[in-house]
């Protein structure tokens, strides 16, 4: 469904990817991972449209993204939750909920997605009107996900959710991703830093260096190969 | 002095502060809603308030199309027409120049436009005021309606004492109300409202969300530009006016928004009441030269003691 092909991004002259490739195909559990600075948040700004790209292609189903601004591509289903979760603060709980749902597909599934996101995260329910930027971490990061699935999205992006949760926090998180991939079958794109967990999840893992793809394939592979093993697993 | 005419100077003065309040909170309603939502500091807001009195004339006066509603509806239909029609003249502001220096186009570079948008604006405001100018004549004019020189007088039951409340500057006032509710219930309830919020609060994340930013903002310029007008319009039913009437209130339009919170839409109402307030009460007490002075003494002591204004809150958890 999702296909970028050699794409690179330059932020004023400085490269930031060069020459990437992915593809996620319908019901995957796809994952990138990397360290720091390896373009990751990058890559999802550009498939979500608020980056550019100076070369290369991405389309989704079939459809090239190039002609197709950024608020228009939460329209085709792409929901792309952010790095640092950036809720709006100044909303309450439901009116982030409201937001997420407002491309037509999400208005549609409105009181079922609101069930749903109600049953996954019911902590959301009970402070339906607070404000988000009174929300802990973790609370923060629960709004940001039922916000992207609030749209009925095909292919939910989520870059890097655990950042900065406290680790029972996060496998809550973890748990409730895996959660909307295998029961509402949702098509999930994963950036993560906790490499160990976020590649167990996936049925394919790209492993981004300074803005290079320079490994991608299964969870065998990736667990198999010497590089993966000492640098993201601390295997020896 | 006696008691009698004390209680009724006092109670004159309350009841003026409170209408022209009201009508200033409009007024500031503009302002913030442009401050509050795209950031932007509009210098030319004052002659937005000028084109609002303007069209109002217009409209209501000699061959105006609403001429036919006569001298008591049509100033106040007036009023509320020059709304949409400075929105469109704002909207189209928006478009060819503000949109330019600011909105996601220049988020996250050294100064994200302010310095741009700086000088658009006070060029705007100077091309308006001198356009006034060419356009309108020097001359001043006012809204013609027999209800700016009749009163209901209600007596207070001491002695001969009453209150004369001024019909224009009453009707102008709930007039002025009703559009600051229908904008409150506008941005608190509908799609619209919530989504301009998503877009002042986080224009990046509400882009995700699909939410177009420059189409809400222009929304938001458009709505800011319109509010003030309609806030003109209703002064020019008792206000004599000129192409240069804006710089008057644009400084009671900033020290209003300041007040209410910077940020806080409907803080800006409560922030132009107060300024409206202290101006029309300052007149007990000093000759009107000074009455402007008075509303920064009084602004000055309410920012000393709640520096984020009357309304702005901190929605941050620490």
């Amino acid at each position: 469904m999702l296909e970028v092909s050699n794409l690179s991004v330059s932020y004023g002259g400085l490269r930031a990817l060069t020459d990437v490739s992915l593809s996620v195909a319908e019901g995957q559990f796809v994952t990138v991972v990397g360290p720091n600075g390896a373009g990751k948040t990058t890559l999802f700004k550009t498939i979500s449209g608020v980056v550019r790209p100076a070369a290369g292609k991405i389309t989704f189903f079939g459809k090239d993204l190039a002609t197709i601004s950024a608020s228009d591509r939460a329209h085709l289903g792409i929901a792309h939750v952010p790095e640092g979760r950036q809720v709006f603060k100044t909303l309450t709980v439901r009116e982030n909920l409201e937001m997420g749902a407002y491309p037509a597909a999400g208005q549609a599934a409105w009181s079922r997605t609101l069930d749903r996101i109600h049953t996954l995260f019911p902590i959301l329910f009970e402070r339906a009107t607070q404000l988000a930027g009174t929300l802990s971490g973790g609370e923060q990061q629960m709004v940001a996900i039922g916000r992207g699935l609030a749209c009925a999205p095909r292919l939910l992006m989520l870059d890097e959710p655990s950042m900065g949760l406290a680790p029972a926090v996060t496998d809550t998180i973890f748990e409730r991703v895996q959660q909307i991939h295998k029961e509402d079958g949702v098509t999930i794109l994963l950036v993560e830093q906790r490499v160990a967990e976020a590649l167990e999840l996936s049925d394919h893992g790209y492993v981004l260096e300074t803005g290079h793809m320079v490994l991608d394939g299964p969870y065998e592979t990736l667990l198999a190969d010497d590089r993966v093993r000492k640098s993201y697993l601390g295997l020896t | 002095m006696d008691i009698e005419s004390l209680i009724e100077n006092v109670l004159n003065a309350l009841t003026a502060g409170v209408t022209i309040g009201c009508i200033y909170g409009l007024m500031c309603i503009g302002l913030g809603l442009i401050f509050g939502i795209m950031k932007v500091v509009n210098f030319a807001q004052g002659e937005l308030l000028m084109l609002g009195m303007f069209a109002s004339l217009y409209l209501v006066t000699g061959g105006g199309i609403l001429a036919f509603l006569g001298p008591y509806i049509g100033p106040f239909v007036g009023a509320l027409l020059a709304g949409p029609i400075v929105f469109v003249v704002g909207a189209l502001i928006h478009k060819f120049l503000i949109s330019r220096v600011s909105g996601l186009k220049t988020a996250g570079t050294i100064d994200d436009g302010h310095f741009g948008q700086l000088i658009v604006t006070l060029g705007i405001s100077l091309i308006l005021q001198n356009g006034g100018m060419i356009v309108f004549g020097s001359t001043p004019f006012t809204v013609q309606t027999p209800l700016s020189s009749s009163a209901i007088e209600v007596a207070v039951g001491y002695g001969d004492a009453s209150v004369f409340l001024n019909k224009a500057k009453l009707i102008a006032c709930a007039v002025a109300i009703a559009v600051a509710i229908a904008l409150y219930m506008v941005m608190e309830f509908t799609r619209i409202g919530k989504a301009l919020r998503a877009a002042a609060d986080n224009p990046t994340a509400a882009t995700y969300m699909g939410i177009n930013v420059d189409k809400y903002y222009r929304m938001a310029f458009g709505m800011g530009c319109g509010i003030t007008a309609i806030a003109g319009g209703l002064m020019a039913t008792y206000l004599s006016f000129g192409p240069f009437v804006g710089f008057d209130y644009v400084i009671i339009m900033y020290s209003g928004v300041v007040l209410g919170g910077i940020g806080s839409i409907m803080g800006a109402f409560w922030g132009g009441l107060t300024v409206g307030f202290v101006q029309q009460v300052s007149a007990l007490i000093l000759p009107p030269q000074l009455q402007n002075a008075a509303i920064f003494i009084v602004f000055l002591l309410i920012v000393l003691l709640r520096p984020q204004g009357l309304f702005g809150r901190s929605a941050e958890r620490a």
